[in-house]
């Protein structure tokens, strides 16, 4: 419980004295307020447009599952992969930490940020909707609503843990990041390739890991009134009607990739040499 | 009591045969409490590798080691925390000031916050505390450095190269706070290229050469070792055949002004009377005590420059 608190406490110092965490986090915080204002702008032009809770619950969490997702991979990569450049990381375990402890202490941090990221994205929402002129129903969070709630943090966890994963593969921030995008883009292109091969190739594009935390951070698949109604819109339309895997499929697929990720990078971390 | 035991120590880098290193090979040394222990050895000779290993950063290939008698992870980890210790350039995190970088360790150390003011003072960087580690010059950060290694008082020292890179005025700093370490009866294991102030402040030595340990022991049994002499006699012939033949040498070498024979352990008496012993009576002996710089150099680099410049 002691070296808890030692991990925590030393984190906490690093980041907090970290300028980059700032500006990164400001960066987002930013995005989010945009974001925020919009919905209550058109909230007060629109009468059809509902800006209030529980309503706008998926609104609220939308700019989570890929903006935030990208913004927490790359934060963690910022606090990670530097303890190798700056070789701080190595005068941690001279100092007296365990490979594994500063290893365990970069997990309490990716714990902490998807907390964070998700903390501030709810509570500027929610402080957005008190400015809005829409009036909520009354209604409390559905069960739905905390279904995206979980799936939008197992998004963000997925991108956290590939960050931590190539800051300990890869061990400079730059490339960490470069990495991290250049697998994200190519999983978009191989999923382009793979769906036009047939049914049985695009339904194994979901199980990839980026594919299955979009899906999963998609309102649609945790709300299905609303899915069967753009549905039906679609069909009307003559499109293809969307279709998700289950959400406890889909959970279990993110954390699988998850703990993978995170595996994969402990046991980079212990074999190699500091 | 061994703080440091290792035992056929080694490390391999890279993984194919073909391209990989043997940095160290089957290394084994004891550093006793109490003891101010020089390493040495030139650059890429396997120093900060061994250090590496010792402190955990580095994964062993062969061998083992103790400290303070524990070999087990759990053991290791529990005495790291009684070592203080820096290896190669300072690393600190370059956008905290000093003070917030030894809050960091003092963290990990379990150190208490007034100790940190007190390490601060002992190196002389109280004043600049606040500043970033970034603005510091070279001398500080190697203070710094030590104001780290300091934090816990440890019962062992370990320092890679602490006056790297400094002008004469941080090395003279540094040797001092070495001084203050050494008089308080703390366990010192120095890796460094002064070797004048290595004979001066430690007592024992190791060096080290690819990866292999050459020479160790006493600062004086080592400089023993190196134990040289010029002799002449009325032949030469047959001075050096007698001296081939002679159980305490360890290498004889012809040069125009005589012959210079170093010696394991016996004395120049030993050497007068096993001459004598086959009739040959020299007509000039010089003692020649190497210093362990110049003992270093013969071990390091091959024995022939040392044999030429006591020719001249």
């Amino acid at each position: 419980m002691k070296t808890l608190g030692t991990l925590i406490r030393i984190e906490a110092i690093k980041a907090a004295k970290r300028p980059a965490f700032w500006i990164t986090l400001g960066f987002f915080a930013a995005l989010n307020v945009m974001s925020v204002v919009d919905n209550v702008r058109r909230a007060r032009r629109s009468t059809t447009f509902n800006y209030s809770l529980p309503e706008s619950w998926p609104e609220i969490l939308s700019i989570l599952p890929m903006a935030g997702a990208l913004f927490v991979g790359v934060l963690m990569i910022l606090l990670f992969a530097p303890e190798f450049s700056w070789r701080t990381g190595r005068q941690n375990v001279i100092d007296g930490l365990s490979k594994t402890r500063l290893y365990t202490a970069k997990v309490f941090v990716l714990g902490g940020l998807v907390a964070l990221f998700l903390t501030m994205v709810v509570c500027m929402g929610v402080i957005g909707t008190l400015f809005s002129p829409s009036e909520p129903s009354g209604d409390g969070l559905q069960a739905t609503d905390y279904s995206f709630l979980a799936g939008c943090f197992l998004s963000l966890l997925l991108f956290g843990s590939a960050g931590v994963m190539f800051s300990a593969l890869i061990r400079s921030s730059g490339a960490a990041i470069g990495i991290l995008f250049l697998c994200f883009f190519m999983e978009k292109a191989v999923t382009e390739l793979m769906e036009r091969a047939g049914e049985f190739m695009r339904r194994i594009t979901e199980y990839l890991p980026f594919n299955a935390a979009e899906d999963i951070g998609d309102d649609l698949a945790h709300y299905p009134e609303e899915l069967a109604r753009v549905n039906v819109n679609l069909t009307e339309m003559g499109a293809e009607p969307i279709e998700f895997l289950d959400v406890e499929i889909l959970v279990a697929i993110l954390l699988a990739y998850s703990t993978l990720f995170l595996v994969t990078g402990l046991l980079s971390m212990r074999a190699r040499d500091l | 009591m061994a703080v440091i035991d290792t035992t056929e120590l080694s490390k391999r880098y890279g993984r194919r045969h073909a391209n990989s290193v043997l940095a160290l090979d089957r290394i084994s040394f004891t550093v006793d409490e109490g003891q101010v222990f020089g390493f040495l050895g030139p650059n890429g000779s396997g120093k900060t590798t061994t250090i590496g290993l010792l402190l955990g950063i580095i994964n062993p290939s062969g061998g083992s080691f103790r400290l303070f008698g524990a070999s087990d992870s759990k053991g290791l980890l529990a005495a790291r925390l009684r070592i203080g210790a820096t290896l190669e350039t300072p690393n600190f995190y370059p956008y905290m000031s000093g003070r917030d970088n030894l809050r960091i360790v003092a963290s990990i150390k379990g150190v208490d916050r007034p100790r940190i003011e007190q390490c601060l003072e002992l190196v002389g960087l109280a004043e600049r505390a606040k500043h970033r580690f970034k603005t510091y010059s070279l001398g500080m950060k190697q203070r710094l450095a030590l104001a780290a290694t300091m934090l816990n008082d440890p019962e062992l020292i370990i320092l890679d190269e602490p006056a790297n890179g400094l002008d004469p005025q941080g090395m003279h700093e540094i040797r001092e706070i070495i001084g203050i370490l050494a008089s308080r009866g703390k366990t010192i294991f120095l890796s460094s290229h002064l070797l004048g102030e290595v004979e001066r402040t430690c007592s024992h030595v190791a060096i080290v050469r690819e990866g292999r340990i050459v020479a160790q022991g006493s600062v004086e049994e080592v400089v023993r070792e190196g134990r040289a002499a010029m002799l002449r006699a009325e032949n030469e012939d047959a001075l050096v055949a007698a001296l081939e033949g002679f159980s305490g040498a360890t290498s004889v070498h012809r040069t125009d002004n005589g012959v210079i024979v170093k010696l394991k352990d016996q004395g120049f008496a030993d050497v007068s009377r096993y001459l004598a012993d086959q009739g040959i009576y020299l007509s000039y002996l010089a003692p020649y005590r190497q210093s362990l710089e110049q003992v270093f150099l013969e071990l390091t680099k091959g024995g022939a420059d040392l044999m030429t410049e006591i020719a001249k």
